[in-house]
């Protein structure tokens, strides 16, 4: 059964308490709950896997070590979710920008799915690109995180309207980008 | 042409969040307006594409790394952050093959703190340990030869200086060893131990602080370390052009004077290393990337005697240390691993091959021998000295 985001916070709260008291193993758990996801986002984000996995890292070991200054108070999905986006925002104005999707051919390579699936997520990796990189951070959470607008607007800490709006925006773009072989 | 208002409706038709109320608007919508239809059908394409595609399975590795990198909880372990770094890395380098790791940024730090460690005791040979020193005229000896041309005199028996070195039995064997010829032919080794840079790094009070800790003289004595720069993939790596080049690089220089990267050394907190600029501009250098993906990089790693060597309490200490810091923060180490000089004879086989052995140790703290040395013609009459000389 899934588990309701009420539910998701207490267990998140249980573990960040327990790391905190010096139990490794809920660093673990935290880990296993959230690893997977936010390399989503970020190969979203980010469109490579090398980069996506970095970033993960990054996010985790920052993570750990402000843990003691994290306010109880604040969910901690929204919290590794900002963090999240923002290094990912920052692994995008690292790059070089001479460096494009057609001069590393391999960049989806790693774990790709195979034949239709492949094509299918280049594509939508290319349209994501296509996006300023705020707004493909809305799109990310949205269709990928399946975040609600309240969720989106507390991870990236903008009012609720504006994610509504760019969001739509955004969603706009992707489908003119898409075209009619969006089917 | 659709409202703005029809346009969210339909958003928030696709996203699920449309009341009962404006779902009863959104339906009445679409079945009088074509142009809803054409965006609502346009729309679900895209969500549906998106579903399609779905998230991919991270890389198995990934969990391990960051576990494996992870803090340890501050009341589960007392470990210092430099060797969890150090574990950090042994786990990067074993994934390094599939790509070079580019944001690992505090666990190749702390391979950096090793490998500059090393190499700062390599240039001048580890200095003896203090009581000798003084006998033999170590770097607090007086600079006799300042101020004038040393000549072949000076570098004959009725010298005191050089008499007590081969009074020395392992000086003597040393240097009539063809290794030692080797070195004493060399370009590099003169116009190192001519150059401004290798003055100032023995004059320095870091440096002299530093080398003189009883951590340095464990470090350097413990068998893990001597492993280590037995080690044909160190030597390999400190070798290698990558390597050469990078110590030459202006962001690594910058990054091992940072205080940022002496706080990682000192085992505090090493965040800022990883958000410091230099950091970031080494991550760029073709250089750094290509010693991280090299093979001999990722063999010294791998080594026990690696892993041994900076989870000692030896390396900690010197590392921690604040002369070791000043050292590596002074602008004459800078200057130094600017030197060609300095990396060409780091570069030589024969140098190595003697440099670890104390009987150079005890040669190079001869100021008398530092100041022969840059000289061919003294160099070779110190050499005719040594095969004169009765064992």
């Amino acid at each position: 059964m899934k588990e309701t985001r009420a539910e998701a916070d207490e267990q998140d709260r249980t573990l960040v308490e327990r790391y905190l008291k010096g139990q490794r193993d809920a660093a673990t758990g935290l880990v296993d709950r959230y690893h997977q996801r936010l390399f989503n986002v970020a190969l979203r984000m980010l469109n490579n896997v090398q980069d996506a996995e970095d970033v993960t890292q990054t996010v985790f070991l920052n993570a750990f070590v402000k843990l003691r200054t994290f306010d109880p108070r604040y969910r901690f999905f929204s919290w590794i979710y900002r963090m999240t986006v923002n290094e990912s925002l920052n692994a995008l104005k690292r790059r070089k920008p001479t460096v494009t999707l057609e001069d590393e051919p391999d960049i989806l390579a790693p774990g790709a799915p195979p034949d239709r699936g492949a094509e299918a997520e280049d594509r939508v990796g290319r349209a994501l690109m296509g996006l300023r990189p705020d707004d493909r951070a809305l799109v990310v959470l949205k269709h990928f995180v399946s975040f609600s607008y309240e969720e989106i607007a507390g991870v990236l800490e903008i009012p609720v309207e504006t994610v509504k709006s760019r969001l739509f925006t955004a969603r706009e773009r992707l489908r003119l980008a898409l075209g009619e072989g969006v089917r | 042409m659709l409202k703005q208002d029809q346009v969210e409706l339909i958003h928030r038709e696709i996203d699920g969040a449309n009341t009962p109320e404006e779902r009863a608007a959104f339906r009445s919508l679409v079945e009088t307006n074509a142009e809803a239809r054409v965006l609502e059908a346009g729309l679900r394409s895209v969500v549906q594409l998106f579903d399609r595609v779905g998230n991919r399975e991270p890389p198995p590795h990934l969990r391990r790394a960051i576990l494996d990198a992870l803090p340890q909880p501050a009341r589960a372990s007392s470990r210092t952050t430099l060797q969890r770094a150090v574990d950090g890395m042994r786990l990067v380098t074993e994934r390094m093959g599939e790509a070079i790791m580019s944001r690992k940024a505090v666990l190749i730090g702390s391979a950096a703190v090793a490998i500059v460690l090393v190499v700062a005791g390599i240039v001048t040979g580890w200095p003896p340990r203090g009581g000798e020193s003084g006998t033999i005229g170590g770097v607090e000896a007086a600079a006799r030869y300042h101020g004038r041309a040393m000549t072949e005199a000076d570098v004959s028996l009725k010298n005191p200086e050089i008499q007590a070195l081969f009074q020395n039995d392992q000086v003597l064997q040393l240097v009539r060893s063809d290794a030692f010829r080797q070195v004493m032919d060399n370009q590099s080794y003169r116009t190192l131990l001519a150059s401004q840079a290798y003055r100032d790094i023995v004059a320095n009070q870091a440096y002299q602080q530093a080398m003189a800790s009883q951590a340095y003289q464990q470090l350097m004595g413990s068998q893990a370390f001597q492993t280590l720069q037995a080690n044909q993939a160190y030597q390999s790596l400190i070798a290698s052009q990558a390597f050469r080049d990078l110590q030459a690089n202006s962001a690594y220089q910058s990054l091992m004077a940072s205080q940022a990267y002496q706080q990682v050394a000192a085992g505090q907190a090493y965040q800022s290393l990883m958000a410091s600029q230099a950091f970031r501009d080494l991550q760029a250098n073709s250089a750094y990337r290509d010693v991280m993906a090299s093979q001999a990089y990722r063999d010294i790693v791998a080594s026990q005697a690696y892993q041994q060597a900076m989870a000692s309490q030896a390396y900690q200490q010197v590392a921690a240390s604040q002369a070791y810091q000043s050292l590596m923060a002074s602008q004459a180490f800078r200057d130094l691993q600017a030197s060609s000089a300095y990396r060409d004879i780091v570069a030589n086989q024969a140098y190595r091959d003697i440099v670890a052995g104390q009987a150079f140790r005890t040669l190079q703290a001869s100021e008398a021998f530092r100041t022969l040395a840059q000289s061919q013609a003294l160099s070779q009459a110190f050499m005719r000295e040594a095969m004169r000389t009765q064992n």
